[in-house]
C-alpha cells in the first residue's frame, strides 16, 4: 500500500546510495571520472574536515563544461559547484525530500550526519544522496506488486 | 497468566491502525492518461551538430532534447549522454559532429493513451529519466520525466508535503533545557 504513511518514513528506508565525494580543489575532470566510473548522477564536494560544502551534478557539466568548451583540466570543482546545498538526514521522513525536489528542483538531496551540538545542517558530514529516480523507483515496486495481486 | 492477557491486549492495540483514514494513493489513480502531465517536447532535426543539442538542452531547461526527422521520433539525447560518451572524451570538435552520433536511438516510447504507471515501470525496468510520448505515427507529442512524477506524487498527497517547514524538526526534545 502506499499511502501518506510511506512519505512519514525516514528516507533510509528507499536504500539511498553511497556519496561520491570529493575535496575541495579537484579538478572537474577527475571529479567527471569518478562519476563515469561509479555512474553517479552527482559528485558532493567536501573540505578538509570531510564537511560537505557543495554539490556537482550532470547539470553544472553540461552548462559549464559542454555549454561553454572550458577544458576540465583547468577548472576545479569549486567553481561550478552549488554551494552549500539543501541536505537531509537519512533518519528525516520521506516527505521531506519529496518537498525539497519539488519546490526547490532538485534531482539529488545530499544525506549528512551533523554534530550533535548543531542546530543545521550546513556542514555536516555526508553519509549518502537520495535521487529523484529512487523513489519514482520504489512507486515502481509498489505498482509491480498491485499489478500481482490482480 | 493476568500479565500474559495485559500484554496480549496492549500489542493488539498497537497492531490497530488509527482511526482517521491515511490518504492512499492506489494504482488506480497513478493511471492518470498521460497526455495530463507530460510537458512538450523539445526537439531537434536529425543533423544538427551535438553542440546546437547541448545548447538547446541549457537554454530551455531540459535535461533532454528529441531527435526527429520529418517530424519522426529517431532518438533521444540527455544529459547522461553528454556525461558518458563526451566529457573526457577526445570525441572531436562537437559543433562538427551531427547529434545522432552520440544519441540513443529508437527510445522506449509510451503512447498518448498510455497511462503514467506504464512510464513509471520503463523507466524504472530500463533506468529511464525521461520517457518520449508518441503518437500512432510515431510523431513527438510530449514527454514525461522523473520530475512530471514527483510533481505528481506531490499534488496528490499536497498536504504531507507542501505544508512541511523547511527543515525537519529534530532535536526539539534535546534542546528543552531542564523540565
Amino acid at each position: 500500500m502506499m499511502d501518506a504513511h510511506m512519505l512519514s518514513l525516514p528516507i533510509s528506508t528507499l536504500n539511498p546510495n553511497q556519496p561520491c565525494s570529493v575535496k575541495v580543489g579537484t579538478t572537474v575532470k577527475e571529479a567527471i571520472r569518478l562519476m563515469q566510473d561509479g555512474r553517479f548522477g552527482c559528485v558532493l564536494v567536501v573540505d578538509a574536515e570531510e564537511r560537505l560544502v557543495g554539490i556537482v551534478t550532470e547539470r553544472d557539466l553540461l552548462a559549464e563544461i559542454t555549454g561553454t568548451g572550458a577544458d576540465p583540466n583547468d577548472v576545479i570543482v569549486d567553481d561550478i559547484m552549488t554551494p552549500d546545498p539543501e541536505s537531509l538526514h537519512a533518519s528525516d521522513p520521506i516527505a521531506f525530500a519529496l518537498n525539497l525536489m519539488h519546490l526547490g528542483h532538485y534531482r539529488h538531496v545530499p544525506l549528512v550526519l551533523s554534530d550533535d551540538d548543531s542546530r543545521s545542517d550546513e556542514g555536516g558530514y555526508p553519509v549518502g544522496v537520495i535521487s529523484s529516480k529512487d523513489i519514482t523507483n520504489h512507486v515502481a515496486v509498489f505498482l509491480e506488486g498491485s499489478k500481482e495481486r490482480r | 497468566m493476568l500479565y500474559e492477557e495485559i500484554v496480549d491486549e496492549e500489542l493488539a492495540i498497537m497492531d490497530e491502525t488509527p482511526d482517521e483514514p491515511s490518504k492512499t494513493l492506489s494504482a488506480h489513480e497513478i493511471q492518470v492518461p498521460l497526455n495530463s502531465l507530460m510537458t512538450p517536447p523539445v526537439t531537434i532535426e536529425m543533423g544538427a551538430s551535438t553542440q546546437d543539442a547541448i545548447n538547446l538542452m541549457i537554454d530551455r531547461h531540459v535535461g533532454h532534447v528529441l531527435i526527429v526527422s520529418t517530424g519522426i521520433l529517431k532518438g533521444i539525447f540527455s544529459e547522461r549522454d553528454v556525461l558518458v560518451k563526451i566529457l573526457n572524451k577526445p570525441v572531436g570538435n562537437l559543433r562538427q559532429i551531427p547529434v545522432e552520433h552520440f544519441m540513443k536511438a529508437d527510445p522506449q516510447t509510451a503512447n498518448v493513451k498510455d497511462s503514467l504507471d506504464t512510464a513509471i515501470l520503463y523507466m524504472a525496468k530500463g533506468g529511464y529519466r525521461h520517457v518520449p510520448i508518441v503518437d500512432e505515427k510515431n510523431h513527438p507529442v510530449g514527454t514525461v520525466s522523473v520530475r512530471d512524477i514527483i510533481s505528481h506524487l506531490v499534488e496528490h498527497f499536497p498536504q504531507d508535503v507542501l505544508t512541511l517547514p523547511p527543515k525537519p524538526i529534530r532535536r526539539a526534545m534535546k534542546s528543552r533545557e531542564g523540565a
